[in-house]
């Protein structure tokens, strides 16, 4: 026993010494699968290998890649592409991650990032262009939203297989027993969605004791601009300029007061929670909601009600029809060392029948027009499924493209939530707070434009 | 004396129902999170935020195990289960020993530098995780040690906080006991590991438990330093649930009551030498 | 040999295991946090973004005057300090009247134990997600407020609004964290020898002053060591602001480390995410010092 004790004292002794002379010692024995494309590089006859990060997923989706990575491994056998599927907790978890590696170049050769990140990376020289690799020609099968918001300066910077949708979703059951014209919001065209003004009346009409009238998406993260950009934009002003330099005149614009009044009005009422959960909806506890295209497949399997979607609500004032978008996308790192071989494995990884598979197994629309006559996405020939490919074809506005979003995103989302609960405890609207609160987001977006990114 | 033996067996009575009904109440208000996380984790999907306004939401109606399914298809639990259990394993060896004998010295010994390393233990208690977090990296990066077992096990090996608690509680060992070693020609050294390590099992237990636990709940370092799917540690498993859309919250309950039962085991496991800490507390008296 | 070399003998033998004890937590400490602490103030100095680690410029003290006209800053400062004001006495008291609970054995003490604990079973995170739902502020979501509004009284906006968001995390908090100091409480119980219980209670003692002249001091160091870490935790509140608030509303629960986290890797300001974290260190330096210089007076 105490032979045991003193063996592994002298191993602690052991580690933290070489934990002391750490800086000094050169031979590192790191992890393979990151060195070996740069051993593999130096040698043209030997073989490249490439590393992918991607969000962990629902099995179907790890098949997919295991699948899909034999298949190529197979055919291009000097061209090895392995996956690590990263355990994010959230989003920001994930950019963590990103940030590490960056600081010390562990970067994969390929990872995945949501679409409004693409600029934040790009603009701070974390990802490579891909316009070598993707032609105008081939891009033309994609929907604009997603060429749009993977497009940094002219230049693009990431290419994903699936896109997103946010929907009005309501409850036939209740809203007819609210008196609501159900027949007249499912023969609801693209061209003629129902306006700010006739949602309103919706959600006073069917807020009652035991239901609200609509859900928001508050999650007070990334989930809150997203949902709500449309609204601004159907106003008429956008939260960002279209060059992503400055949100002054835009987030805090007159325009930008009026949408968020208006939101601020729906919480002050009581037409929606403030804190909703987040299966409000299907669980019959409101009435109708503002939900993504990832909600169509728990609603099919779950929901115990009739239920009907339609176009996002445009504004009264202008009856611009818009909706959101944007989803995950590769991208090809500073630290590839074989950029063209990443880049033909890309060209390979979207053709039509991966998109269309990917895009299956993970149950999101396909950002190629051309997979949608692909067999695995039959499902989005009619239906709900079909209203969001047709929002992402016609009326898909990508979120602003500036290496500033992501705080942007954050401000946004904390004046919001503070706009809501001021409106949620007084019970009014208050503009003049509200102007001071999203003055505040637009100054803040300055500060951290001048200080990283303005020439 | 007996004058009353009916009513003083009956006040008796009393007492140890009143007892036991007190501790049943708070504990079921302690226990009840938990109670809804197994609850919920038996629930179809649509069912588990459905009745949050009554009691019935403890209650499992269409109790249904295809949560715990998706959770086995989704986690190679062997893998994680062998992955944690090795470094926290490694980690608490290395704690219990390196961390005793420094709080021992920082009781019982005189010697120069002493009161600077006790104050810079109790600074460094301060750090947080999220303020170091990227030195930190850089410096495993620098080692070679990203995605090795040395990253998850080498930097947590002392902890402040232990050392601390090592030290208030060998601080109240009666230094007689020490002097008594000592005559009898025991070496400091020996003193420690043949008189002061068996007469203080609970102060051990306790690092154990509290040390076990908060390693079992790290999730940001062994994310941000280990990558791949044979690396996974439990929390990593647990929280990649977290990341699909829409979120799978019955999955997610699934994975924490599984992810749970390791440390339930534990923790009952090491009651025991609470037992024996009361027997050992003759001696120090 | 005389009995002077004898004793001197041994305070150099008692020396020599004294270094041997220090070294390795010394020099694991130093390794793996005094140098990222190094690192994290050298950077303070620096304008750095952090995905841009090779491009980072010497600003100075400019982090460090801006964060004195952070009223952001200042105001996590006030929230990390009214938090761990309120906290720490609650969490520590119910900690206590817990472990005075379950500290004798009796038939289920283990289970008990196991009930008081489980809160620590369960990753922060997921504890803050639950919690989030039973605070929700429609009484048709919400089980808190479901029962409120039973018993007659109106539904709180528990977690959005400015007034009571901070309160039901310090709520939460107390809840979750009373067990791992009522572990620790438990420890330092067993220490107390059962003779002195027994003396007491043959003087005439009540169960309260055994309590007091019995439980209390033979608690003393065990008491001054949870109170103090309880503080230090509290001073680091992080996970539940994180996962339930966000730091609002109107940055009502937004703390120090939190502030921290979010500018330095939320939003890519590294230098001043450091400038902050020195900030904070030097702060709960002088605070833990200064309350182990007032506890240890009675040494």
């Amino acid at each position: 026993m105490k032979k045991l004790i003193a063996l592994v004292l002298a191993l602690a002794m052991a580690l933290s010494l070489v934990a002391c002379g750490s800086s000094s010692s050169t031979t590192t024995t790191s992890d393979t699968t990151t060195d070996s494309s740069a051993a593999a590089a130096t040698d043209s006859d030997e073989v490249i290998y490439l590393t992918i990060w991607s969000p962990t997923d629902e099995a179907a989706v790890e098949e997919w890649w295991v699948e899909k990575l034999a298949e190529w491994n197979e055919a291009n056998p000097n061209i090895q592409v392995s996956r690590e599927a990263i355990d994010r907790s959230d989003s920001y978890a994930y950019d963590n991650k990103i940030a590490t590696a960056v600081t010390s170049n562990d970067l994969p050769d390929i990872f995945y990032v949501d679409g409004p990140q693409v600029s934040y990376y790009a603009a701070n020289g974390v990802t490579v262009p891909l316009d070598d690799y993707f032609t105008a020609e081939d891009l033309e099968d994609f929907v604009d939203s997603a060429v749009t918001q993977n497009t940094y300066d002219g230049q693009l910077y990431a290419i994903g297989a699936t896109e997103s949708s946010v929907a009005f979703f309501y409850n036939k059951d209740y809203l007819t027993e609210c008196g609501v014209d159900v027949d007249d919001l499912d023969s609801r065209t693209i061209d003629n969605p129902i306006t700010w003004s006739e949602f309103l009346e919706i959600a006073e009409k069917c807020t009652t004791d035991s239901y609200v009238g609509t859900h928001i998406i508050m999650d007070h993260g990334e989930g809150l601009p997203y949902a709500l950009e449309p609204l601004y934009v159907s106003e008429g002003v956008d939260y960002i300029s279209d060059d992503g330099t400055t949100a002054e005149g835009y987030v805090n614009s007159a325009e930008a007061v009026t949408t968020t009044a208006w939101l601020a009005n729906i919480i002050a009422n009581g037409y929606a929670n403030i804190d909703p959960i987040d299966d409000e909806f299907l669980n019959g506890a409101c009435a109708t909601m503002l939900g993504g295209s990832w909600d169509i497949a728990t609603l099919e399997e779950s929901a115990d009600f009739e239920w009907g979607v339609t176009y996002y609500p445009v504004s009264d004032d202008t009856g611009t029809a818009v909706s959101p978008c944007g989803d995950w996308a590769a991208a090809i790192s500073k630290n590839c060392e074989n950029v063209d071989a990443a880049g033909e494995f890309l060209q390979w990884l979207m053709n039509t029948e991966n998109v269309a598979t990917y895009a299956a197994a993970i149950a999101k629309p396909a950002t190629r027009s051309s997979a949608y006559d692909e067999e695995a996405m039959a499902d989005y020939a009619e239906g709900a499924r079909a209203l969001i490919v047709e929002q992402l074809e016609n009326t898909a506005s990508p979120r602003p493209r500036s290496p500033s979003y992501a705080n942007f995103s954050s401000d946004y989302a904390e004046a919001m939530t503070n706009i809501f609960s001021d409106a949620a405890s007084t019970g009014t609207v208050d503009e003049d707070y509200i102007q001071s609160e999203l003055d505040r987001v637009s100054a803040n977006f300055t500060e951290n434009y001048e200080t990283y990114y303005a020439e | 004396m007996t004058r009353k033996p009916q009513s003083k067996k009956a006040s008796a009575f009393l007492s140890k129902f009143l007892f036991y009904a007190g501790n049943i109440v708070i504990g079921v208000i302690f226990v009840s999170p938990l109670l809804w996380m197994i609850s919920a984790s038996l629930k179809p999907e649509a069912d588990i935020f459905a009745n949050m306004s009554s009691i019935m939401t403890f209650v499992p109606t269409n109790a249904t195990l295809s949560n715990y399914l998706e959770v086995f298809s989704r986690m190679n639990l062997l893998v994680v289960f062998k992955n944690t259990l090795l470094y926290i394993g490694l980690i608490l060896i290395f704690d219990l020993i390196v961390n005793s004998i420094c709080g021992y010295a920082l009781a019982k010994f005189d010697f120069k530098g002493k009161g600077l390393i006790l104050n810079l233990v109790i600074a460094l208690m301060v750090l947080p995780m999220e303020a170091i977090m990227l030195p930190l990296y850089i410096e495993m990066s620098q080692l070679g040690w990203v995605n090795t077992l040395q990253a998850l096990v080498v930097p947590f090996i002392a902890k402040c906080f232990s050392i601390y608690m090592f030290r208030q509680f060998f601080y109240d060992i009666p230094n007689d006991l020490l002097e008594a070693a000592a005559i009898d020609g025991c070496s400091p050294i020996r003193t420690f590991f043949n008189v002061v390590v068996p007469i203080s099992k609970t102060v051990y237990a306790t690092v154990f438990i509290l040390d076990f636990v908060s390693h079992w709940n790290d999730f940001m370092w062994p994310f941000l330093v280990m990558t791949g799917e044979n690396k996974r540690t439990i929390q990593l498993a647990v929280q990649s649930f977290f990341g699909t859309q829409p979120v799978h919250y019955g999955a997610i309950m699934a994975a924490l009551v599984i992810s749970a039962i390791p440390m339930i085991i534990m923790f009952i496991f090491m009651q025991k030498y609470y037992v024996e800490g009361i027997a050992s507390s003759g001696i120090k008296g | 040999m005389t009995k002077a070399s004898n004793l001197s003998a041994r305070k150099r033998n008692e020396r020599i295991a004294a270094y041997v004890f220090v070294i390795p937590a010394v020099v694991l400490l130093v390794a793996f946090l005094v140098v990222p602490m190094i690192y994290t103030v050298y950077y303070s100095v620096f304008q750095y973004q952090i995905m841009r680690p090779d491009d980072i410029t010497f600003i100075g003290l400019k982090n460090y005057v801006k964060l004195f006209g952070d009223s952001d800053f200042w105001q996590a400062l006030k929230n990390t300090v009214y938090f761990t004001v309120i906290v720490v006495p609650c969490q520590c008291a119910l900690a206590l009247a817990l472990a005075l609970l379950v500290s004798k054995k009796f038939r289920g003490v283990a289970i008990f134990r196991t009930m008081y604990f489980s809160p620590q079973l369960t990753s922060m995170v997921v504890i803050s997600i639950l919690w989030t739902v039973l605070y929700n502020s429609n009484p048709n979501t919400g089980l808190i407020n479901s029962l409120l509004t039973n018993l007659g009284f109106d539904s709180i906006n528990f977690l959005s609004n400015e007034k009571t968001a901070m309160n039901s995390i310090i709520f939460m908090s107390a809840w979750q964290g009373a067990g791992y100091q009522m572990m620790i409480f438990l420890a330092g119980l067993q220490g107390i020898p059962g003779e002195q219980y027994e003396a007491a209670s043959v003087d005439g003692a009540t169960k309260f002053q055994q309590f007091l002249y019995v439980t209390i001091p033979g608690l003393q160091s065990t008491i001054k060591y949870v109170i103090m870490i309880t503080m230090i935790q509290a001073m680091k509140l992080f996970t539940q602001p994180y996962v339930m608030t966000q730091g609002g509303p109107k940055n009502s629960t937004k703390t120090l480390v939190y502030y921290i986290y979010t500018q330095g890797f939320q939003n890519g300001n590294f230098g001043y995410a450091c400038a902050v974290a020195a900030v904070f260190f030097v702060i709960v330096v002088t605070m833990s010092l200064a309350m182990k210089r007032v506890t240890s007076a009675t040494d």
